[in-house]
């Protein structure tokens, strides 16, 4: 059974008065997400992130399409009990403390009082709130808040989470102890779906990466995956190639550059890799290693989002 | 539970606010000139009743000195009426906007609550507020009448019940506009239009037949009277329940069935929104 997953999932945003204002937030979205995975989901402002969580959640209605959490179809009140959910840009009541904040939504999850104590104190310790849940919500930094948001998203103990840029204003030491939560959780069995902008935060943790791009679906795998290539290899070479190599490989047209001892190799099948291996060693030269290319995450979000973005104007909105 | 907690969260988030202090304050300076300044006076078979030495009414025999108080409190609970409605929709109108806004309502919503338990929650929430405000004004009505006049009115305590009704029929109107126009502004002109004018002319609108015949207007101004709760004669039925005559029903079950229409399309309204 997946923790979440998605079917034809389409969201108009209509505009009665005008139906050129209507815009489209999620076309025909498919996506599965397996239990006990740390998922990313990135995409530019507007691609349609926000909508598409905002669905499983029961905050938007859709338009077309399914969607599942946990084998339940949505929408769904209860399943909602199995859920945590930190939101981009939430608002605590301000006249609250945290701990307070913490009794409010462990009582909206439906728990018990003992339950709710018990639970707020450690997770408040968990985020490294502890000292700072006597004071009133409206003192605390970004950073504090965010602290503060995980840990309410956690009070009822859910299955599967969701953060909307989790990291959001929190610093360097902040946020590794905020991947290393969810780490933890992944290591309990929960998943966890991101949404960030922070394409280097994600690729840290997330176990599988989807990418979308006004509304549309363009990619979906692992990290492996996404920031490995078919054609383009390195190979690590001990000894400088001679002259005469380079004349040879300039003649069967095989397409490289030499950067000190990394060949990297622009090559369209694997017998060009052959041919470029045995060329290699008709000259002696001694190969230390030979691996798939990665760019990093950022190079293929930019790679993939670029040519949409260039066909024209985003109409979507997140 | 959880709407338990919703009803806490409001009371918590109203008495945040210094609107209800000044509430409050002004309730303790009225019943302490009160206590100040009531009296009763016998003279004789006659008994009558001074607020700071002036006689409110002519001396009246001593079996109808009861009736005499009964009827000074409920003065003043007339006067309440209207006014705790005017001030509780003023300082309780925020409510809903504030839940309905972005990074709130998504937190209060990925809770395992239905949309129509939010809104019920916050209703009760904003009654429960107001409900202990007229308590403790009407409490210490009927404790300073009762302390100067040795009449006991239990009928004056359970006005404040009805009290607590009417704000919280007049809610549900407080409660439609806010989820329509997510705004603060408009639930409260809205309610003060209606509280101060509409209700008024409803209630008088066999006047406004006699200067025209035209039958859509009398269709539209009847069922306007059916539709809206009927303030004005929620005030007699207060004015009767404080004076010991019968009260009537119909004005009960009328505001009853018309704030329970104005939740239901508040949820219906609510259920199709986006967030």
């Amino acid at each position: 059974m997946n923790a979440i997953s998605s079917e034809s999932l389409t969201k108009i945003y209509s505009d009665f008065v005008n139906k050129k204002l209507s815009v489209t937030a999620l076309s025909d979205f498919t996506l599965d997400v397996e239990q006990g995975k740390i998922f990313g989901l990135l995409g530019p402002n507007g691609a349609g992130k926000t909508t598409f969580i905002k669905i499983l959640l029961g905050l938007v209605n859709t338009t077309s399409g399914r969607a599942s959490i946990l084998g339940t179809q949505l929408p769904n009140v209860k399943i909602r009990k199995r859920i945590g959910y930190l939101p981009e840009n939430h608002r605590y009541p301000n006249y609250l403390t945290g701990h307070q904040v913490m009794k409010l939504f462990g009582g909206l999850s439906g728990m018990r009082r003992a339950e709710i104590a018990s639970r707020s104190a450690s997770l408040l310790k968990l985020v490294g709130m502890e000292q700072w849940s006597k004071m009133k919500v409206k003192k605390y930094s970004k950073g504090m808040m965010q602290r503060l948001g995980l840990a309410q998203a956690l009070i009822n103990n859910p299955d599967v989470l969701f953060l909307d840029e989790p990291t959001d204003g929190v610093d360097p030491i902040g946020r590794k102890e905020i991947r290393d939560v969810l780490k933890q959780l992944r290591a309990e069995g929960k998943t966890i779906f991101l949404n960030s902008h922070l394409l280097s935060e994600v690729e840290l943790i997330s176990d599988q990466v989807a990418i979308l791009n006004k509304g549309k679906l363009l990619k979906v795998g692992t990290v492996d995956e996404l920031t490995t290539t078919d054609a383009n290899y390195e190979i690590g070479v001990a000894t400088h190639p001679t002259e005469a190599f380079f004349h040879e490989a300039a003649a069967t047209v095989l397409k490289f550059q030499l950067d000190k001892s990394t060949i990297s190799a622009d090559l369209t099948s694997t017998a060009e890799l052959n041919r470029l291996i045995d060329l290699l060693r008709k000259h002696n030269i001694e190969i230390t290693h030979i691996a798939k290319k990665r760019t990093t995450l950022e190079e293929s979000f930019i790679n993939l989002i670029k040519p949409v973005s260039d066909e024209k104007k985003p109409e979507v909105r997140q | 539970m959880r709407i338990l907690s919703l009803i806490l969260a409001t009371f918590r988030e109203l008495f945040s606010k210094a609107t209800l202090y000044i509430l409050i304050g002004i309730s303790v300076i009225i019943l302490l000139g009160l206590a100040a300044g009531i009296s009763a006076e016998r003279n004789g078979d006659e008994v009558s009743l001074s607020l700071f030495g002036n006689p409110t009414k002519m001396p009246v025999p001593a079996d109808q000195f009861e009736l005499l108080v009964r009827e000074m409190q409920a003065g003043f609970a007339r006067g309440l009426f209207i006014g705790i409605m005017l001030f509780g929709v003023f300082a309780t109108a925020s409510i809903i906007p504030d839940s309905l806004e972005k990074g709130t309502v998504d937190l209060y919503l990925s809770k395992p609550i239905a949309r129509w338990e939010l809104l019920l929650g916050k209703h009760l929430g904003a009654e429960a507020v107001i409900l202990s405000n007229i308590l403790f004004f009407v409490g210490g009505l009927w404790l300073v009448f009762g302390v100067k006049t040795g009449v006991w009115n239990y009928q004056l305590l359970l006005g404040a019940l009805t009290m607590s009704f009417m704000f919280g029929c007049i809610f549900s109107i407080v409660l439609l506009l806010g989820v329509v126009f997510r705004n603060t502004a408009i639930p409260i002109i809205g309610s003060f239009i209606y509280l101060m004018f509409l209700d008024n002319m409803l209630e008088n609108r066999e006047e406004i037949f006699v200067f025209t015949q035209n039958k859509v207007v009398h269709g539209l101004l009847d069922t306007l009277y059916y539709v809206f709760p009927q303030v004005a004669a929620m005030q007699r039925n207060l004015d009767m329940q404080i004076t010991h005559r019968a009260m009537e029903w119909k004005p009960f079950a009328q505001a009853l069935l018309s704030s329970a229409g104005f939740f239901g399309i508040s949820a219906l309204l609510m259920r199709r929104k986006d967030f």
